[in-house]
């Protein structure tokens, strides 16, 4: 086991990696900018490294600024919680070379899923479903024959593409001419690559992501599903477990899937696969998360297992002595993350002093947050300040506790989306638990 | 905003070292001096001193740090040197890594930057739990380092010295650091910095024939035992019994070996106060 972890990593995620850490007896250095010099993260650790100004170019991605801390301290490993460095390659080769263990996959699987067609690629090697396309598009008579095989609506994107150009979105037969044509320009004048690429559009689609959890021997397990379709501009905005509108038999075909998926690249640590199921209830999968994530919450909760602990055991050599067939999960959890956003004001992020907090308690309810009374939020970073989470037998009881402690919830002089939860607790969409990922667009929030 | 010292330190043992913990530690400490029995962990946050008779126990190196250095100063160097085994002694491996899993640290000393009472410094610490603060080819190295730093960045050294000499198993190896850090030491000295050693209990051997005994200014702890070959050794060679609290501190203070002996308690302040009137030596 490490003596010794450096969190690369502020909010309430370094807070919740500082507490895995001290429960195992492992020391910890934290690291700030100058503006978090007064975050709880830095008061947590047992010590604490400025590794540069505000801006998190110039700190928390400095990548020598975080490996000579690392070094200096004398840490064996890093943890990069989620976000920043925390799928970033090249840092996490950094850090090997350096001797020191990034908890996490090597960098070379990160590599690979990070390449969204590269991981498409291998993940359909594996024997996972995803999302059906064509590559290799060279003329039109190719390319309509491949889009009859695929159905309509589909969209053409450009190989190169990003940020949403260079992608055309396909009704029927005789937009595809156009569309083509068009496609191909664009990408040729905006990337100078003139590839593309066709793919089935999905709509009206719920995202649910697998947990997944390995260790250096190969032993691989799912803890369950997470719904995720709760979303703002393509944000997570509220997570559940286990997913209200899949059946025992899909569920266990998806999690066939994950465990195929990862054992087919041998994965090391925690991760994430996520997919897309259309209204025939067919899953799809979309990409995978080689790190911890933020909803990482409600799984533990209906699984009883701590996934930071287990990921730095994993990441320190140690075995899983638990197999898939002694895993069960319990109950129904829900996460709520909120914002420090003014829902009334198109959820524009603000900053502000925390001037009265109360944080709701009792059975079941989980607040993870890095705030304090008198804690002075500083601009530059996220807007996620804290994540209700709450636990019960029943999604209807969760449901319940859910709305009783957004309601307890006090955090005063920050503008922030608690409220925003309690209105969407009384949405009939949500109430069902049938909403899909547009369900926030079609109601006009 | 909220200060490390509201959080008490739930000091639980590493995962998996749990029992090993348990056989390493009593939990229940006696005085040696007036064999009162205490809590080790009433001690540890403390000075580690007797709650009757006051006796200086012994104190790990990091221990020392956070007694000695203003909270969060510290800065560590040289964290990966650390010994081999150069001349292939037999059984030193082992003992090398029961004393890093007895005392958590690589080597018989911790090396770096931090302040006292706002004073800047280059700062060291030794360790008795690893092999009792011996010195091999690493701790030579990391002490030369330290003085070096120093040196080039204007700083006065203030060190912890405890240990019991040239580390036997590394051989000549060993005993020429006593040369390597006399020199560093001079170096420092010529460009007219501070060095300030205080003597815990026991500094003898080599260490005490070398940079111990280089100090501007040397601060022992009360009852230490400074000297270069140990009571019992010269009670055997010289057959002669030798007087009641020979070679302790307050013999060596007669002597004029040392300059002061300083109870823990005060030690921090006279630090602060020394380094404060040497401010500005070897601008």
């Amino acid at each position: 086991m490490f003596a010794k972890i450096l969190i690369a990593n502020r909010g309430e995620i370094a807070v919740r990696v500082i507490r895995a850490c001290k429960e195992m007896g492992i020391r910890t250095v934290a690291v700030y900018s100058e503006a978090d010099r007064e975050a709880l993260h830095v008061s947590l650790a047992d010590e604490s490294i400025c590794v540069g100004p505000a801006p998190s170019a110039l700190s928390y991605l400095n990548q020598e600024a975080l490996l000579s801390a690392a070094l200096n301290t004398g840490c064996e490993a890093v943890h990069p919680g989620y976000g920043f460095l925390s799928e970033n390659p090249d840092f996490a080769a950094l850090c090997e070379e350096n001797g020191l263990k990034f908890i996490g996959p090597t960098a070379e699987t990160i590599r690979r899923m990070g390449n969204k067609d590269e991981a498409k690629r291998q993940m359909a090697l594996a024997g996972v479903p995803v999302i059906p396309g064509r590559e290799d598009l060279k003329d039109l008579a190719q390319v309509q024959k491949a889009a009859q095989e695929i159905g309509f609506p589909l969209l053409i994107k450009a190989r190169s593409g990003g940020g949403g150009r260079g992608i055309r979105r396909v009704n029927g037969l005789n937009e595809l001419d156009h569309a083509y044509t068009e496609a191909a320009f664009e990408a040729q004048s905006c990337f100078s690559d003139p590839a593309l690429y066709m793919e089935k559009l999905l709509t009206e689609v719920k995202h649910v992501e697998v947990q997944v959890l390995c260790d250096a021997k190969g032993n691989a397990v799912c803890f369950g599903e997470r719904d995720c379709s709760m979303q703002r501009k393509h944000q997570k905005i509220l997570e559940e477990s286990p997913c209200a509108a899949i059946s025992p038999a899909q569920r266990a075909k998806l999690m066939k899937y994950a465990r195929q998926a990862v054992r087919a690249m041998r994965y090391e640590g925690v991760g994430t696969l996520e997919f897309l199921m259309d209204q025939q209830g067919s899953f799809y999968f979309m990409e995978m998360n080689t790190r911890l994530q933020v909803e990482h919450p409600v799984t533990e909760l209906v699984s009883g297992i701590d996934l930071v602990k287990w990921q730095i055991r994993t990441a320190a050599g140690i075995p899983l002595p638990f197999k898939q067939k002694d895993i069960h999960t319990l109950g129904h959890a829900i996460e709520c993350r909120i914002n420090a956003e003014d829902p009334a004001r198109g959820f524009a992020p603000g900053g502000g002093k925390v001037e009265i907090l109360h944080i709701p308690g009792g059975p079941g309810v989980r607040f993870d947050t890095a705030l304090y009374q008198g804690y002075k939020l500083p601009l530059h970073y996220d807007s996620l300040i804290a994540k209700l989470i709450v636990f019960a037998p029943t999604r209807r009881e969760a449901l319940r506790k859910m709305l009783a402690a957004l309601c307890e919830t006090v955090i005063e002089g920050v503008d922030h989306t608690a409220l925003f939860h309690v209105d969407l607790m009384a949405d009939p969409g949500f109430e069902d638990g049938s909403y899909t990922t547009d369900h926030l667009v079609k109601r006009g929030a | 905003m909220l200060e490390k010292s509201l959080f008490k330190n739930p000091n639980l043992r590493l995962e998996g070292m749990e029992n090993a913990a348990a056989e390493e530690r009593a939990p229940v400490f006696e005085c040696p001096r007036c064999k009162m029995r205490q809590d080790l962990s009433s001690l540890a946050e403390g000075l580690f001193l007797c709650q009757r008779c006051g006796h200086h126990y012994k104190v790990g190196a990091r221990q020392r740090l956070g007694m000695t250095l203003d909270e969060g100063s510290f800065r560590e160097m040289s964290v990966r040197i650390a010994s081999r085994d150069p001349l292939g002694f037999p059984g030193y491996q082992e003992k090398l890594e029961q004393a890093r899993r007895q005392s958590g640290e690589r080597e018989a000393v911790i090396t770096g930057t931090g302040s006292i009472l706002g004073q800047p410094c280059a700062f060291f610490a030794m360790e008795h739990q690893f092999m009792m603060g011996s010195m091999g080819a690493a701790v030579g190295e990391k002490l030369t380092r330290l003085f070096e730093r120093a040196r080039q960045r204007r700083l006065p050294v203030v060190g912890y010295v405890i240990s019991g000499g040239a580390r036997v198993q590394e051989g000549v190896l060993s005993l020429m650091q006593m040369a390597k850090v006399s020199g560093a030491v001079r170096l420092h000295a010529d460009a007219g910095l501070l060095y300030i050693a205080v003597l815990c209990d026991a500094t003898t051997g080599g260490v005490a024939a070398s940079f111990a005994m280089q100090a501007d200014v040397i601060l022992a702890e009360p009852g230490a035992l400074i000297g270069f070959a140990g009571p019992r050794v010269i009670e055997q060679t010289t057959r002669q019994k030798l007087p009641e609290g020979f070679q302790r501190a307050e013999f060596q203070l007669e002597q004029g070996f040392v300059g002061k002996i300083v109870r823990r308690q005060e030690q921090r302040e006279l630090l602060g106060l020394l380094l404060r009137m040497h401010e500005g030596a070897g601008a």
